[in-house]
């Protein structure tokens, strides 16, 4: 049997990189024939196959480091590296979006009628609803946190709780959220705040959605023992994008909820 | 663990409680909805929306949001 003189992970022959590129082809040829040719099964096709390769992608990995010991500190290492820069370039997406909220609203044009918010856009009160998503989203940066030095401190029954409520707070935000956009007396399309507003909280909404499904396949995992006190890079990592996605919130209820009103 | 279990427990979730509370009290009044005025710079429609009749937005509500033409009900 060949043994490797190196601690790195030199990877199995895997057809998700291909398939994932073709789901990304499928998914972004499938908006245009959505946009402009009013038909959505190329698009279904895409998103349909985006889930599945990551899918299938996400369990390979899962048995390559918990199950077959491929993780070792220094391919460890390297995922921490990644994933940083992952969410550091997430940052960056952000960044543009708060760009042009600036840009707009700093000096807002005649045609808005000279000030921010625009003529006619009734902003929302940022001490209703807003304020109380602000909570849940700290408070669940509370309980991830628990829920961490649980795991280190090997307490299952209290790690699986703290998680479970960080969950739980994450589907309360996104439920809290959407109401708001249903009751909300502006649309996306009221000029420049419209736009501004719901494509950053929209993308927020998002990474708060696709943190709270990172989070709920660490509790399936947490469950399942794949964890131990000290190896359990999976939870950090979704850990560190749940306290991402807060700061992104803290920023955008200053910026855009608050000052913006 | 005991130190953020006991944050959790005597400021986050408290907290969160507060402010359901406060949004509870200030939900009362019901909306009194602002006259509709046809203002050039609001509910853009340069292109229909690839849905339903092209002229709701994805979160449209009758009650609050104007079409451009005026609110529908």
């Amino acid at each position: 049997m060949a043994h490797q003189a190196h601690s790195y992970h030199m990877v199995d022959p895997s057809p998700w990189p291909i398939s994932g590129a073709a789901a990304a082809l499928l998914t972004t040829s499938g908006l245009i024939m959505w946009f402009h040719h009013s038909s959505s099964q190329l698009l279904t096709l895409g998103l349909l196959s985006m889930i599945l390769v990551m899918l299938q992608w996400w369990r390979d990995i899962v048995r390559e480091g918990t199950f077959q010991g491929h993780h070792t500190p220094t391919v460890q290492k390297g995922l921490r590296y990644g994933m940083i820069l992952f969410i550091t370039s997430e940052a960056f997406f952000f960044l543009g979006f708060f760009w042009a909220f600036f840009h707009s609203s700093l000096a807002p044009t005649p045609e808005l009628g000279g000030q921010w918010p625009p003529m006619g856009i009734k902003p929302l009160n940022p001490l209703e609803v807003p304020l109380l998503n602000t909570a849940i989203l700290l408070a669940s940066g509370v309980t991830v946190t628990w829920a961490h030095h649980s795991i280190t401190e090997s307490n299952r029954k209290q790690a699986i709780q703290a998680l479970t409520l960080t969950i739980l707070l994450g589907f309360y935000f996104t439920a809290l959220q959407a109401m708001e956009y249903y009751e909300a007396p502006f649309s996306i399309a009221d000029g420049v705040y419209g736009s501004t507003f719901f494509v950053a909280t929209g993308f927020h909404g998002l990474h708060v959605i696709i943190g709270s499904s990172f989070l709920s396949v660490c509790l399936l995992r947490l469950i399942k023992f794949h964890f131990t006190s000290d190896h359990h890079f999976g939870f950090e990592a979704a850990a560190w994008y749940w306290h991402f996605v807060d700061v992104i919130w803290l920023f955008l209820y200053m910026t855009i909820y608050w000052w913006g009103s | 663990a005991r130190l953020w279990k006991l944050l959790t427990f005597v400021v986050a979730l408290p907290g969160v409680g507060v402010c359901m509370l406060n949004c509870y009290l200030k939900a009362g009044h019901d909306h009194e909805r602002p006259e509709f005025v046809p203002y050039a710079h609001l509910r853009i429609r340069t292109k229909p929306f690839p849905w339903g009749d092209g002229n709701k937005t994805l979160f449209h509500n009758p009650h609050v949001n104007a079409l451009p033409t005026g609110y529908e009900d």
